[in-house]
Protein backbone atom coordinates (compact mmCIF):
# COMPACT_ATOMS: atom_id res chain seq x y z
CA UNK A 1 0.00 0.00 0.00
CA UNK A 2 2.75 2.48 0.61
CA UNK A 3 5.85 2.12 -1.23
CA UNK A 4 7.35 2.59 -4.46
CA UNK A 5 9.41 1.53 -7.23
CA UNK A 6 13.08 2.68 -7.17
CA UNK A 7 15.66 2.12 -9.66
CA UNK A 8 17.63 -0.69 -8.16
CA UNK A 9 13.89 -2.39 -7.00
CA UNK A 10 13.37 -2.28 -10.40
CA UNK A 11 16.55 -3.99 -11.27
CA UNK A 12 16.08 -6.28 -8.67
CA UNK A 13 12.84 -7.33 -10.25
CA UNK A 14 14.21 -7.30 -13.93
CA UNK A 15 16.82 -9.65 -12.45
CA UNK A 16 14.23 -12.12 -10.55
CA UNK A 17 11.62 -11.91 -13.87
CA UNK A 18 14.49 -13.32 -16.14
CA UNK A 19 15.35 -16.07 -13.30
CA UNK A 20 11.91 -17.03 -13.26
CA UNK A 21 11.79 -17.46 -17.20
CA UNK A 22 14.85 -19.65 -16.90
CA UNK A 23 13.28 -21.58 -14.68
CA UNK A 24 10.62 -22.25 -16.81
CA UNK A 25 12.57 -22.44 -19.92
CA UNK A 26 15.48 -25.20 -18.48
CA UNK A 27 13.16 -26.90 -15.50
CA UNK A 28 15.97 -30.23 -15.65
CA UNK A 29 19.00 -27.65 -14.99
CA UNK A 30 17.58 -26.08 -12.48
CA UNK A 31 15.86 -29.05 -10.95
CA UNK A 32 19.69 -29.79 -10.39
CA UNK A 33 21.02 -26.56 -9.01
CA UNK A 34 18.02 -26.02 -6.73
CA UNK A 35 18.03 -29.77 -5.59
CA UNK A 36 21.75 -28.22 -4.17
CA UNK A 37 20.64 -25.45 -2.77
CA UNK A 38 18.13 -27.21 -0.61
CA UNK A 39 20.54 -29.98 0.75
CA UNK A 40 21.22 -27.46 3.94
CA UNK A 41 17.86 -26.16 3.69
CA UNK A 42 15.91 -29.48 4.56
CA UNK A 43 16.95 -29.51 8.21
CA UNK A 44 15.88 -26.57 8.81
CA UNK A 45 12.39 -27.08 7.21
CA UNK A 46 11.91 -30.88 8.40
CA UNK A 47 12.89 -30.12 12.44
CA UNK A 48 9.65 -27.64 12.89
CA UNK A 49 7.53 -30.44 10.90
CA UNK A 50 8.87 -33.07 13.11
CA UNK A 51 7.85 -30.87 16.11
CA UNK A 52 4.69 -30.02 15.00
CA UNK A 53 3.68 -33.71 13.98
CA UNK A 54 4.80 -34.80 17.40
CA UNK A 55 2.34 -32.19 18.93
CA UNK A 56 -0.37 -33.27 16.74
CA UNK A 57 -0.58 -36.76 17.36
CA UNK A 58 -0.23 -35.80 21.42
CA UNK A 59 -3.19 -33.41 21.05
CA UNK A 60 -5.27 -36.27 18.88
CA UNK A 61 -4.21 -39.12 21.36
CA UNK A 62 -5.80 -36.90 24.22
CA UNK A 63 -8.33 -35.81 21.93
CA UNK A 64 -9.16 -39.71 21.36
CA UNK A 65 -8.22 -40.55 24.58
CA UNK A 66 -10.30 -38.43 26.84
CA UNK A 67 -12.53 -36.00 24.89
CA UNK A 68 -13.95 -37.77 22.09
CA UNK A 69 -15.34 -40.76 24.40
CA UNK A 70 -19.72 -40.20 22.85
CA UNK A 71 -21.09 -43.07 21.94
CA UNK A 72 -18.27 -45.09 23.99
CA UNK A 73 -21.31 -47.56 25.53
CA UNK A 74 -22.90 -48.16 22.30
CA UNK A 75 -19.53 -49.19 20.93
CA UNK A 76 -18.40 -51.62 23.49
CA UNK A 77 -21.86 -53.65 22.89
CA UNK A 78 -20.93 -53.50 19.21
CA UNK A 79 -17.50 -54.78 20.23
CA UNK A 80 -18.98 -57.72 22.83
CA UNK A 81 -20.89 -59.11 19.88
CA UNK A 82 -17.82 -58.65 17.49
CA UNK A 83 -16.12 -60.56 19.85
CA UNK A 84 -18.66 -63.28 20.42
CA UNK A 85 -18.22 -63.66 16.35
CA UNK A 86 -14.32 -63.77 16.25
CA UNK A 87 -13.69 -66.46 18.50
CA UNK A 88 -15.98 -68.45 16.62
CA UNK A 89 -14.43 -67.55 13.55
CA UNK A 90 -10.73 -68.15 15.74
CA UNK A 91 -11.22 -71.91 16.40
CA UNK A 92 -12.02 -72.51 12.61
CA UNK A 93 -8.92 -70.43 11.64
CA UNK A 94 -6.50 -72.17 14.55
CA UNK A 95 -7.38 -75.22 12.31
CA UNK A 96 -6.82 -74.02 9.10
CA UNK A 97 -3.69 -72.46 10.07
CA UNK A 98 -2.17 -75.71 11.16
CA UNK A 99 -3.11 -77.30 8.45
CA UNK A 100 -1.43 -73.90 6.27
CA UNK A 101 1.83 -74.15 8.40
CA UNK A 102 2.46 -77.74 7.34
CA UNK A 103 1.91 -77.46 3.80
CA UNK A 104 3.68 -74.25 3.95
CA UNK A 105 6.99 -75.91 5.50
CA UNK A 106 6.38 -78.76 2.63
CA UNK A 107 6.24 -76.49 -0.31
CA UNK A 108 9.41 -74.25 1.04
CA UNK A 109 11.96 -76.38 -0.45
CA UNK A 110 14.24 -73.26 -0.82
CA UNK A 111 15.08 -70.84 0.62
CA UNK A 112 12.94 -67.59 0.87
CA UNK A 113 13.46 -64.04 -0.79
CA UNK A 114 14.08 -61.30 1.98
CA UNK A 115 13.98 -57.84 1.77
CA UNK A 116 16.08 -55.45 4.07
CA UNK A 117 13.73 -52.44 5.46
CA UNK A 118 14.51 -49.46 7.42
CA UNK A 119 11.49 -48.59 9.64
CA UNK A 120 10.27 -44.59 8.98
CA UNK A 121 7.36 -42.26 10.61
CA UNK A 122 5.23 -40.09 8.88
CA UNK A 123 5.63 -36.93 10.14
CA UNK A 124 3.63 -34.85 7.43
CA UNK A 125 1.26 -34.71 4.04
CA UNK A 126 2.42 -33.35 0.75
CA UNK A 127 2.14 -29.46 0.64
CA UNK A 128 0.08 -28.82 -2.12
CA UNK A 129 -2.91 -30.62 -3.25
CA UNK A 130 -2.19 -31.69 -6.46
CA UNK A 131 0.11 -34.74 -5.30
CA UNK A 132 -0.58 -37.65 -3.30
CA UNK A 133 2.54 -37.90 -1.20
CA UNK A 134 4.00 -38.07 2.39
CA UNK A 135 6.76 -36.80 4.45
CA UNK A 136 8.76 -39.84 6.17
CA UNK A 137 11.38 -38.97 9.12
CA UNK A 138 14.12 -40.85 7.16
CA UNK A 139 16.30 -39.56 3.97
CA UNK A 140 19.63 -40.14 2.41
CA UNK A 141 21.61 -40.01 5.68
CA UNK A 142 19.93 -43.17 6.61
CA UNK A 143 20.27 -44.57 3.12
CA UNK A 144 17.22 -43.95 1.78
CA UNK A 145 17.22 -43.47 -2.06
CA UNK A 146 14.47 -42.07 -4.70
CA UNK A 147 12.72 -45.23 -6.17
CA UNK A 148 12.70 -47.47 -3.35
CA UNK A 149 9.86 -48.69 -2.50
CA UNK A 150 7.66 -48.45 0.77
CA UNK A 151 5.09 -50.55 2.63
CA UNK A 152 3.26 -51.18 5.41
CA UNK A 153 2.32 -54.90 7.03
CA UNK A 154 -1.38 -54.26 5.07
CA UNK A 155 0.71 -53.79 1.74
CA UNK A 156 2.52 -51.66 -0.72
CA UNK A 157 1.96 -47.90 0.10
CA UNK A 158 4.89 -45.98 -2.86
CA UNK A 159 7.78 -45.09 -3.86
CA UNK A 160 10.62 -42.49 -2.81
CA UNK A 161 10.42 -39.87 -4.74
CA UNK A 162 12.11 -37.15 -2.91
CA UNK A 163 14.86 -37.51 -0.65
CA UNK A 164 17.19 -34.84 1.47
CA UNK A 165 19.63 -36.05 4.15
CA UNK A 166 17.00 -36.16 6.88
CA UNK A 167 13.25 -36.94 5.21
CA UNK A 168 11.82 -38.03 2.19
CA UNK A 169 9.21 -37.86 -0.20
CA UNK A 170 6.76 -41.11 -1.00
CA UNK A 171 4.63 -41.05 -3.77
CA UNK A 172 1.42 -42.98 -2.59
CA UNK A 173 0.39 -45.65 -5.33
CA UNK A 174 -3.13 -43.74 -5.80
CA UNK A 175 -1.29 -40.83 -7.12
CA UNK A 176 -1.79 -40.81 -11.01
CA UNK A 177 1.75 -40.09 -11.11
CA UNK A 178 2.86 -43.62 -9.87
CA UNK A 179 3.14 -46.50 -11.64
CA UNK A 180 4.28 -50.38 -10.51
CA UNK A 181 4.08 -53.44 -12.27
CA UNK A 182 1.33 -56.05 -10.18
CA UNK A 183 0.43 -59.04 -10.77
CA UNK A 184 -3.38 -60.91 -10.28
CA UNK A 185 -2.69 -63.47 -8.19
CA UNK A 186 -5.59 -65.90 -9.44
CA UNK A 187 -4.69 -65.82 -12.97
CA UNK A 188 -1.23 -64.65 -12.56
CA UNK A 189 -1.80 -61.70 -15.60
CA UNK A 190 0.66 -58.84 -15.53
CA UNK A 191 0.10 -55.00 -15.54
CA UNK A 192 0.89 -51.72 -14.06
CA UNK A 193 -0.90 -50.49 -11.44
CA UNK A 194 -1.30 -46.69 -11.65
CA UNK A 195 -2.95 -44.05 -9.65
CA UNK A 196 -6.46 -42.71 -10.32
CA UNK A 197 -7.45 -38.53 -9.87
CA UNK A 198 -10.32 -40.30 -8.03
CA UNK A 199 -7.67 -41.43 -5.01
CA UNK A 200 -7.97 -45.59 -6.06
CA UNK A 201 -5.86 -47.29 -8.25
CA UNK A 202 -6.04 -48.75 -11.99
CA UNK A 203 -4.60 -51.88 -13.17
CA UNK A 204 -3.71 -51.32 -16.90
CA UNK A 205 -2.58 -53.97 -19.98
CA UNK A 206 -4.67 -56.68 -18.86
CA UNK A 207 -4.85 -59.15 -21.68
CA UNK A 208 -8.27 -59.03 -23.13
CA UNK A 209 -8.55 -62.70 -22.58
CA UNK A 210 -7.92 -62.53 -19.14
CA UNK A 211 -10.46 -64.05 -16.42
CA UNK A 212 -10.06 -61.69 -14.30
CA UNK A 213 -13.10 -60.47 -11.74
CA UNK A 214 -13.76 -58.24 -9.33
CA UNK A 215 -12.25 -59.29 -5.65
CA UNK A 216 -8.82 -60.81 -7.30
CA UNK A 217 -6.75 -59.99 -5.25
CA UNK A 218 -3.23 -57.72 -6.95
CA UNK A 219 0.20 -58.47 -5.87
CA UNK A 220 3.64 -56.99 -7.01
CA UNK A 221 5.54 -58.84 -9.48
CA UNK A 222 8.78 -58.01 -8.57
CA UNK A 223 9.79 -56.55 -12.15
CA UNK A 224 9.76 -52.96 -10.94
CA UNK A 225 13.33 -52.42 -8.75
CA UNK A 226 11.81 -50.66 -5.62
CA UNK A 227 9.58 -53.52 -4.80
CA UNK A 228 10.14 -57.83 -4.30
CA UNK A 229 7.36 -60.55 -6.14
CA UNK A 230 4.54 -61.19 -3.48
CA UNK A 231 3.35 -57.86 -1.88
CA UNK A 232 -0.16 -57.33 -1.87
CA UNK A 233 -1.57 -53.97 -3.30
CA UNK A 234 -5.18 -54.32 -3.11
CA UNK A 235 -8.08 -55.92 -4.62
CA UNK A 236 -9.79 -55.62 -7.61
CA UNK A 237 -13.27 -53.99 -7.64
CA UNK A 238 -14.39 -53.49 -11.31
CA UNK A 239 -13.47 -54.46 -14.64
CA UNK A 240 -13.60 -52.16 -17.62
CA UNK A 241 -13.30 -53.38 -21.28
CA UNK A 242 -14.05 -51.16 -23.89
CA UNK A 243 -14.87 -52.19 -26.93
CA UNK A 244 -12.19 -51.76 -29.46
CA UNK A 245 -9.48 -51.76 -26.97
CA UNK A 246 -6.28 -54.31 -27.23
CA UNK A 247 -6.27 -54.76 -23.32
CA UNK A 248 -8.76 -54.14 -20.15
CA UNK A 249 -8.21 -52.39 -16.84
CA UNK A 250 -9.73 -52.95 -13.68
CA UNK A 251 -9.88 -50.49 -10.29
CA UNK A 252 -8.38 -51.53 -7.44
CA UNK A 253 -9.00 -50.79 -3.58
CA UNK A 254 -5.22 -50.30 -2.06
CA UNK A 255 -4.91 -53.19 1.11
CA UNK A 256 -2.98 -49.95 2.84
CA UNK A 257 -4.37 -47.97 4.40
CA UNK A 258 -2.89 -44.43 2.62
CA UNK A 259 -5.38 -42.45 4.61
CA UNK A 260 -3.87 -43.20 8.51
CA UNK A 261 -0.49 -43.83 7.64
CA UNK A 262 2.00 -43.42 10.74
CA UNK A 263 4.56 -45.99 10.04
CA UNK A 264 5.96 -47.42 6.99
CA UNK A 265 8.80 -49.49 6.27
CA UNK A 266 11.02 -48.14 3.18
CA UNK A 267 12.99 -51.63 1.50
CA UNK A 268 16.46 -50.75 0.65
CA UNK A 269 17.31 -53.95 -0.60
CA UNK A 270 14.54 -56.38 -2.31
CA UNK A 271 16.25 -58.93 -2.90
CA UNK A 272 17.24 -59.71 0.71
CA UNK A 273 21.40 -59.27 0.79
CA UNK A 274 21.28 -58.58 4.07
CA UNK A 275 19.15 -59.33 6.93
CA UNK A 276 17.00 -56.24 8.07
CA UNK A 277 17.78 -54.37 11.21
CA UNK A 278 14.09 -54.32 11.77
CA UNK A 279 13.35 -57.80 10.64
CA UNK A 280 12.44 -59.58 7.42
CA UNK A 281 9.75 -59.75 4.85
CA UNK A 282 9.37 -62.80 3.55
CA UNK A 283 8.51 -63.24 -0.01
CA UNK A 284 4.63 -64.71 -0.21
CA UNK A 285 4.31 -68.40 0.18
CA UNK A 286 2.70 -70.75 -3.35
CA UNK A 287 -0.50 -71.17 -1.03
CA UNK A 288 -1.22 -67.36 -1.12
CA UNK A 289 -0.27 -66.75 -4.52
CA UNK A 290 -3.03 -69.67 -5.75
CA UNK A 291 -5.41 -69.01 -2.84
CA UNK B 1 10.73 -6.55 11.75
CA UNK B 2 9.78 -6.90 8.37
CA UNK B 3 12.14 -9.60 7.53
CA UNK B 4 11.57 -11.73 10.76
CA UNK B 5 7.97 -11.43 9.44
CA UNK B 6 9.23 -12.78 6.82
CA UNK B 7 11.71 -15.58 7.99
CA UNK B 8 8.79 -17.09 10.19
CA UNK B 9 6.64 -16.84 7.15
CA UNK B 10 8.99 -18.68 5.31
CA UNK B 11 9.86 -21.81 7.67
CA UNK B 12 6.81 -21.31 9.69
CA UNK B 13 3.92 -21.88 7.20
CA UNK B 14 5.17 -25.06 5.21
CA UNK B 15 5.02 -27.14 8.64
CA UNK B 16 1.87 -25.95 9.00
CA UNK B 17 0.56 -26.44 5.82
CA UNK B 18 1.67 -30.22 5.73
CA UNK B 19 0.82 -31.34 9.62
CA UNK B 20 -1.95 -29.51 11.15
CA UNK B 21 -3.26 -28.34 8.24
CA UNK B 22 -4.95 -31.73 7.30
CA UNK B 23 -7.57 -31.15 10.10
CA UNK B 24 -8.82 -27.83 8.18
CA UNK B 25 -9.47 -29.76 5.01
CA UNK B 26 -13.00 -30.02 3.42
CA UNK B 27 -13.26 -33.04 0.88
CA UNK B 28 -9.35 -33.61 1.32
CA UNK B 29 -8.93 -30.29 -0.22
CA UNK B 30 -6.52 -28.05 2.51
CA UNK B 31 -6.05 -23.76 1.87
CA UNK B 32 -2.55 -23.33 0.41
CA UNK B 33 -1.23 -21.12 3.30
CA UNK B 34 1.76 -20.10 1.13
CA UNK B 35 -0.13 -19.06 -2.09
CA UNK B 36 -2.20 -16.64 0.53
CA UNK B 37 0.76 -15.11 1.79
CA UNK B 38 2.88 -14.82 -0.92
CA UNK B 39 -0.51 -12.85 -2.56
CA UNK B 40 -1.24 -10.83 1.16
CA UNK B 41 2.52 -9.56 0.93
CA UNK B 42 2.21 -8.85 -2.66
CA UNK B 43 -0.39 -6.63 -2.23
CA UNK B 44 0.69 -4.78 0.96
CA UNK B 45 4.26 -4.40 -0.18
CA UNK B 46 4.58 -4.71 -3.36
CA UNK B 47 5.72 -6.33 -6.56
CA UNK B 48 9.52 -7.15 -5.34
CA UNK B 49 8.34 -8.00 -1.51
CA UNK B 50 5.84 -10.48 -3.18
CA UNK B 51 8.08 -11.73 -5.63
CA UNK B 52 10.80 -12.56 -3.54
CA UNK B 53 8.92 -13.95 -0.68
CA UNK B 54 6.74 -16.20 -3.16
CA UNK B 55 10.56 -17.77 -4.54
CA UNK B 56 11.62 -18.45 -1.33
CA UNK B 57 8.21 -19.81 0.32
CA UNK B 58 8.12 -22.01 -2.74
CA UNK B 59 11.28 -23.14 -2.49
CA UNK B 60 10.79 -24.50 0.74
CA UNK B 61 7.24 -25.84 -0.18
CA UNK B 62 9.02 -27.97 -3.12
CA UNK B 63 11.45 -29.39 -0.34
CA UNK B 64 8.05 -30.93 1.54
CA UNK B 65 6.06 -31.87 -2.21
CA UNK B 66 6.39 -34.90 -4.48
CA UNK B 67 6.45 -32.20 -7.17
CA UNK B 68 9.08 -30.90 -9.28
CA UNK B 69 11.55 -28.62 -7.52
CA UNK B 70 10.51 -25.46 -9.62
CA UNK B 71 7.08 -25.54 -9.54
CA UNK B 72 5.79 -24.32 -6.30
CA UNK B 73 8.83 -22.03 -6.42
CA UNK B 74 7.78 -20.83 -10.15
CA UNK B 75 4.51 -20.40 -9.36
CA UNK B 76 4.26 -18.75 -5.93
CA UNK B 77 6.94 -16.19 -7.19
CA UNK B 78 5.15 -14.47 -9.79
CA UNK B 79 1.72 -14.82 -8.01
CA UNK B 80 3.35 -12.44 -5.67
CA UNK B 81 4.77 -10.52 -8.42
CA UNK B 82 1.49 -10.70 -9.92
CA UNK B 83 -0.36 -9.85 -6.52
CA UNK B 84 2.28 -6.64 -6.55
CA UNK B 85 1.22 -5.62 -9.80
CA UNK B 86 -2.93 -5.55 -8.79
CA UNK B 87 -2.03 -4.11 -5.17
CA UNK B 88 -0.10 -0.95 -7.21
CA UNK B 89 -3.12 0.02 -9.12
CA UNK B 90 -5.90 -1.04 -6.46
CA UNK B 91 -4.07 0.42 -3.38
CA UNK B 92 -7.17 0.51 -1.24
CA UNK B 93 -9.21 -2.28 -2.61
CA UNK B 94 -12.58 -3.43 -1.16
CA UNK B 95 -12.34 -7.41 0.48
CA UNK B 96 -14.46 -8.27 -2.28
CA UNK B 97 -12.05 -7.02 -4.72
CA UNK B 98 -9.21 -8.74 -2.89
CA UNK B 99 -11.00 -12.02 -2.52
CA UNK B 100 -11.80 -12.04 -6.76
CA UNK B 101 -8.46 -11.26 -7.14
CA UNK B 102 -6.75 -14.06 -4.93
CA UNK B 103 -9.40 -16.30 -6.51
CA UNK B 104 -8.38 -15.90 -10.29
CA UNK B 105 -4.41 -15.81 -9.19
CA UNK B 106 -5.02 -19.08 -7.46
CA UNK B 107 -7.35 -20.54 -10.37
CA UNK B 108 -4.18 -19.46 -12.16
CA UNK B 109 -1.76 -20.85 -10.20
CA UNK B 110 -3.84 -24.13 -10.23
CA UNK B 111 -3.87 -24.22 -13.94
CA UNK B 112 -0.38 -24.44 -14.08
CA UNK B 113 -0.29 -27.69 -11.54
CA UNK B 114 -2.88 -29.07 -13.74
CA UNK B 115 -1.11 -28.41 -16.93
CA UNK B 116 2.67 -30.02 -14.82
CA UNK B 117 0.72 -33.18 -13.53
CA UNK B 118 -1.14 -34.02 -16.65
CA UNK B 119 -4.63 -35.52 -16.60
CA UNK B 120 -4.65 -38.42 -18.61
CA UNK B 121 -7.75 -37.27 -21.14
CA UNK B 122 -10.60 -35.06 -20.80
CA UNK B 123 -12.53 -36.84 -17.73
CA UNK B 124 -9.73 -36.70 -15.55
CA UNK B 125 -8.73 -33.00 -16.15
CA UNK B 126 -12.39 -32.25 -15.51
CA UNK B 127 -12.38 -34.24 -12.87
CA UNK B 128 -9.09 -32.61 -11.02
CA UNK B 129 -10.52 -28.80 -11.77
CA UNK B 130 -13.81 -29.91 -9.85
CA UNK B 131 -11.89 -31.90 -6.93
CA UNK B 132 -8.75 -29.76 -6.50
CA UNK B 133 -8.69 -26.82 -8.59
CA UNK B 134 -11.91 -25.10 -7.56
CA UNK B 135 -12.11 -25.97 -4.32
CA UNK B 136 -8.74 -24.92 -3.46
CA UNK B 137 -9.44 -21.75 -5.27
CA UNK B 138 -12.26 -20.88 -2.93
CA UNK B 139 -10.69 -21.90 0.25
CA UNK B 140 -7.46 -19.67 -0.73
CA UNK B 141 -10.00 -16.89 -1.71
CA UNK B 142 -12.24 -17.22 1.77
CA UNK B 143 -9.14 -17.50 3.33
CA UNK B 144 -7.12 -14.57 1.41
CA UNK B 145 -9.99 -12.16 2.05
CA UNK B 146 -10.48 -12.79 5.55
CA UNK B 147 -7.14 -11.98 6.55
CA UNK B 148 -6.35 -9.08 3.64
CA UNK B 149 -9.13 -7.30 5.96
CA UNK B 150 -8.05 -7.87 8.95
CA UNK B 151 -4.45 -6.49 7.50
CA UNK B 152 -6.44 -3.49 5.89
CA UNK B 153 -8.37 -2.63 8.97
CA UNK B 154 -5.17 -2.42 10.69
CA UNK B 155 -3.54 -0.51 8.64
CA UNK B 156 -6.05 2.25 7.75
CA UNK B 157 -5.42 2.14 11.64
CA UNK B 158 -1.94 2.79 11.76
CA UNK B 159 -1.95 5.11 9.32
CA UNK B 160 -5.31 7.47 10.66
CA UNK B 161 -3.19 7.41 13.54
CA UNK B 162 0.06 8.68 12.03
CA UNK B 163 -2.05 11.16 10.00
CA UNK B 164 -4.10 12.25 13.38
CA UNK B 165 -0.73 12.97 15.12
CA UNK B 166 0.89 15.03 12.32
CA UNK B 167 -1.79 17.03 12.05
CA UNK B 168 -1.48 17.68 16.07
CA UNK B 169 1.95 18.57 15.80
CA UNK B 170 1.62 20.77 12.91
CA UNK B 171 -1.27 22.71 14.81
CA UNK B 172 1.34 22.82 17.69
CA UNK B 173 3.70 24.16 15.83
Amino acid sequence: MFRSTSGTRRVTLVLLALLLSALLVLPTQSQRLLQHIGVPLAPIVTLPIEALASLDRSLREVWEGYVALHGVHEENLRLRREVELLHQQNSRLREAASASQRLTALLEFKGRAASQTIVAQVVGREATNWYRAVMVNKGDGDGVRVEMGVITPAGVVGRVVKTTRSASMVLLITDPNNAITGLVQRTRDEGIVEGTVQGLARMKYLPLLSTVRAGDRVVTSGLTGGFPRGLPIGVITSIEKMEGDLFQSAEIVPDADLGRLEEVLIITAPRGEAESETGLLPAQSPQQRNP
Amino acid sequence: MKQVIYLTLVFGLVPIQTTVLAHASVGGIRPDLCLVAAILVGFFAGELDGLLLGLALGFVQDLSSAGELWLNLMTKGSVGFLAGVAGRYAANATTIAALAAILGLSLLSGTVFLLTVGPRGLGDASFAVRAVLLPQAMWDAVLGAGMYWLLAKRFRREQEILEGSTGLGSLMR
